[in-house]
């Protein structure tokens, strides 16, 4: 009895640590978005942006703050969370801190897709092809393809090594049938793609974010349904399934909902790497544990504090002109990934 | 209770293992072994249900495991691996708890009976007090331990273990199994583990299943199948390497590549470990006169020594005296033990004094004293110094044979 206490005790000790932490990884987010709000090629001090949010103010910072960084620190806020919580659940099912988003190749999947529908005008529909729906749906065509490839393949070979290369040839492939794209089209064309193919949330708008917003909701809290099978499959595929995991389900399931941000993200940015990365990373090791009911949700709100504070160094390191995003996340991220090769297989997940 | 009909196993199309027929009750240790790649892995993992059959089916308490959903399937089998999961910071409480994956819901939360069941696991495996420290920092030992103990929270009606001790060292190996054999009798449950270490399984099966050449054979007793002369038809053992069935171990014979042969006076004991030397450092030996059941008659047999023996419990013969007298003129020195003497044995230190007597080199291990002895060693580096001495001084004269090694380096 005295034990059954002390369990009890502990699990609730872990509850109240994990929203300790939840609690300590959400406090740097409203300055970073604060500080989006302001900085920039034209400055707007704080009362500008209050009163453009509520209205009012200096019609220019108005229109600066309410167009421009508003949408673009919200889709930073929300696409870092969607890149982090794919990151998370990616490198579970593989088992591998090195897994996201990318080497799967569902973003390359979605930014071919993306692709097609900017530079050839392929719409799936009647949608012209800059309408917000019909660059969503380019996206998830491009991730679902990729998507339903790797699950099929996830049938066949059994090894999740095979599929983590799988996924990075697939990667090349697109990147390759993309950059064959861009040197068909004309310039114009080609200078709106830009922002897809460099990776910046320079040129999210209300008119694609808003689309988005129920489908980022519901992709995120969706994932945290994944946090006990992700638990199961740290232990490796068997030992899931012996406990009871069905585990070509759960994989096709956990692919989908690792590709469904990812796509949201690429729609909105373009691609954005290191992110998916290094979110699971530092929040496995600031939290000291590797819980996916902790993880997901930390792994949120890290990659939301990440691409925020990324977004802002690429307007200010060479300020006025703005470097893509990857060019900022790629400078701690590749370190990483370097550190995690180097590692090797003494790396916990 | 597990049973199979009719099962063949293996991968794709190939077979591997075929036409298995076993049956496993409540309660029971059983024990798989076999050579390597014989199947004993795929065999546990189609028991499992982690592997399709290619024909048959597989029991368990009466319901084919293939019609199982898999959540009904885990309440019903746990499974533990060779593999070792480290890196992970989940907690010790947290790896059990995942042993309620089939009783639990989505969000994976606890209910009262759930956290009941994680702590008799715990308790099972005796680490309630480590349920807080993280998996990672565990020892290996401990580690299989809370995998057993994930395994033991899905109240499992069968445990299947494939080789869940190899990666330990020898003590967590014995004390793992131990704890297996003690909690899975007391709860009931079917044990059904492959071992790669034979005389393990041989001490802790209650029964055995031998995986090799695409069959099985079950045995009732682990004795059984070494009065059947088994191991040493499974592994291909003989020549050089052999089963001892009163050892009930694997024992082996260094090439005897020295040209001297050393008689051994010895008894009740005290020689086993003057064969092992002697057989180590590449000496012949003989040694007697040996009661047939000694425990050094065993050890001198199995290590392949000319044994001069008398029945058990019979004083030695004269005939027998003779013989051992004979033998120890033709060996290059004689050890002398100290044996414990009594009324059957007396003769055993006359044959000392005589190797005495006769000026051959009689080397004395222990504090008996014999009169004319050439040394008087307490220790086995001391024994080993003297054998040396005896090679380096050609006390007895050695005839050397056209050996190629000792050619080049005169």
């Amino acid at each position: 009895m005295e034990t059954g206490a002390r369990l009890k005790q502990s699990s609730s000790v872990v509850g109240s640590t994990r929203s300790r932490l939840l609690i300590l990884y959400s406090l740097p987010i409203p300055t970073l978005l604060l500080a989006s709000l302001l900085i920039g090629g034209y400055s707007i001090n704080l009362q500008d942006a209050v009163s453009a949010i509520v209205g009012g103010g200096r019609p220019e910072a108005a229109l600066i703050v309410h167009s421009i960084r508003l949408p673009r620190a919200l889709a930073a806020l929300f696409g870092g969370a969607c890149l982090g919580v794919s990151g998370a659940i990616l490198q579970a099912l593989f088992r591998n801190p090195l897994a996201d988003s990318y080497i799967l190749g569902v973003s390359a999947g979605s930014s071919l897709f993306l692709a097609l529908s900017m530079l050839l005008g392929v719409t799936l529909g009647a949608w012209s092809p800059t309408n917000p729906y019909a660059l969503y749906l380019a996206s998830f065509s491009g991730a679902l393809l990729v998507t339903a490839l790797m699950t099929s393949l996830s049938g066949v070979v059994r090894s999740t090594t095979t599929i983590l290369i799988a996924g990075l040839m697939i990667s090349y492939i697109a990147y390759s049938l993309t950059s064959i794209l861009q040197t068909l089209v004309e310039i114009e064309k080609l200078r709106a793609f830009t922002y897809w193919i460099m990776g910046s949330f320079a040129g999210a708008r209300w008119s694609i974010l808003t689309p988005g917003l129920p489908a980022i909701a519901i992709s995120l809290s969706s994932t945290l349904l994944l946090a006990k099978p992700l638990n199961a499959l740290l232990l490796g595929e068997d030992y899931a399934r012996s406990m009871g995991m069905n585990l070509k389900r759960t994989r096709m399931m956990i692919v989908a909902a690792a590709s469904l941000p990812v796509a949201i993200v690429t729609a909105l940015a373009g691609a954005v790497g290191f992110i998916g990365l290094c979110a699971p990373y530092l929040a496995r090791q600031l939290s000291r544990t590797s819980n996916h009911f902790t993880i997901i949700p930390a792994s949120a709100l890290l990659g939301s504090t990440l691409t925020l504070a990324a977004d802002l160094l690429s307007r200010l390191a060479l300020r006025p002109i703005e470097i893509p995003i990857t060019g900022v996340t790629a400078l701690f991220g590749a370190p990483l990934v370097i550190y995690l090769l180097l590692r090797g297989r003494g790396v916990q997940l | 209770m597990i049973h199979t009909v009719r099962l063949s196993l293996g991968y794709g199309d190939k077979v591997i293992v075929r036409d298995v027929n076993i049956s496993v009750r409540p309660g029971e240790f059983v024990s798989v072994i076999g050579p390597n790649a014989a199947g004993k892995t795929t065999l546990l993992k189609t028991l499992a249900s982690l592997l399709k059959p290619i024909a048959g089916v597989v029991y368990i308490d009466g319901l084919a495991v293939a019609n199982l959903r898999p959540r009904e399937l885990a309440s019903l089998i746990g499974v533990v691996l060779t593999d070792q999961v480290k890196l992970t910071m989940l907690t010790v409480a947290e790896v059990v708890a995942l042993g309620r994956y089939p009783y639990t819901g989505l969000l994976g939360s606890l209910s009262q009976e759930d956290r009941r069941e994680v702590l008799r696991a715990l308790s099972d495996v005796g680490l309630e007090e480590l349920a807080d420290r993280r998996f990672c920092e565990l020892s290996d030992g401990q580690r299989q331990k809370v995998m057993i103990a994930r395994a033991l929270a899905q109240e499992p009606r069968a445990l299947i273990l494939d080789e869940p001790v190899t990666h330990l060292d020898p003590k967590a190996r014995v004390e793992v199994l131990m704890m297996i054999k003690r909690v899975c009798r007391e709860r009931r449950i079917v044990v059904v583990a492959s071992l790669h270490e034979v005389d393990l399984a041989l001490r802790m099966a209650d029964r055995l299943i031998i995986v090799s050449d695409g069959g099985v054979i079950a045995y009732d007793s682990p004795e059984e199948f070494i009065m059947d002369g088994g191991p040493t038809a499974l592994f291909g053992l003989g020549e050089c390497i052999l089963f001892s069935p009163e050892l009930a171990t694997v024992e082996f014979r260094w090439p005897q590549d020295r040209d001297e042969r050393i008689f051994v006076v010895a008894g009740g004991g005290s020689g086993s470990l003057v064969y092992r030397m002697l057989n180590r450092l590449g000496y012949s030996f003989s040694t007697g006169v040996l009661h047939k059941g000694d425990v050094d008659y065993i050890v001198a047999k199995s290590l392949g020594g000319v044994v001069i023996e008398e029945e058990a419990f019979q004083p030695i013969s004269p005939r027998k005296m003779v013989q051992a007298l004979e033998e120890a003129r033709s060996c290059a020195a004689v050890i002398y033990t100290s044996p414990p003497i009594g009324p059957l044995n007396s003769e055993n230190r006359k044959l000392a004094e005589a190797a005495a007597v006769e000026g051959r080199p009689l080397i004395v291990l222990g504090p008996r004293g014999i009169r004319g002895a050439w040394r008087v060693v307490d220790s086995f580096p001391e024994l080993e110094q003297s054998l040396q001495l005896l090679r380096e001084k050609a006390v007895a004269p050695t005839i050397p044979r056209g050996g190629s090694g000792r050619s080049i380096n005169p």
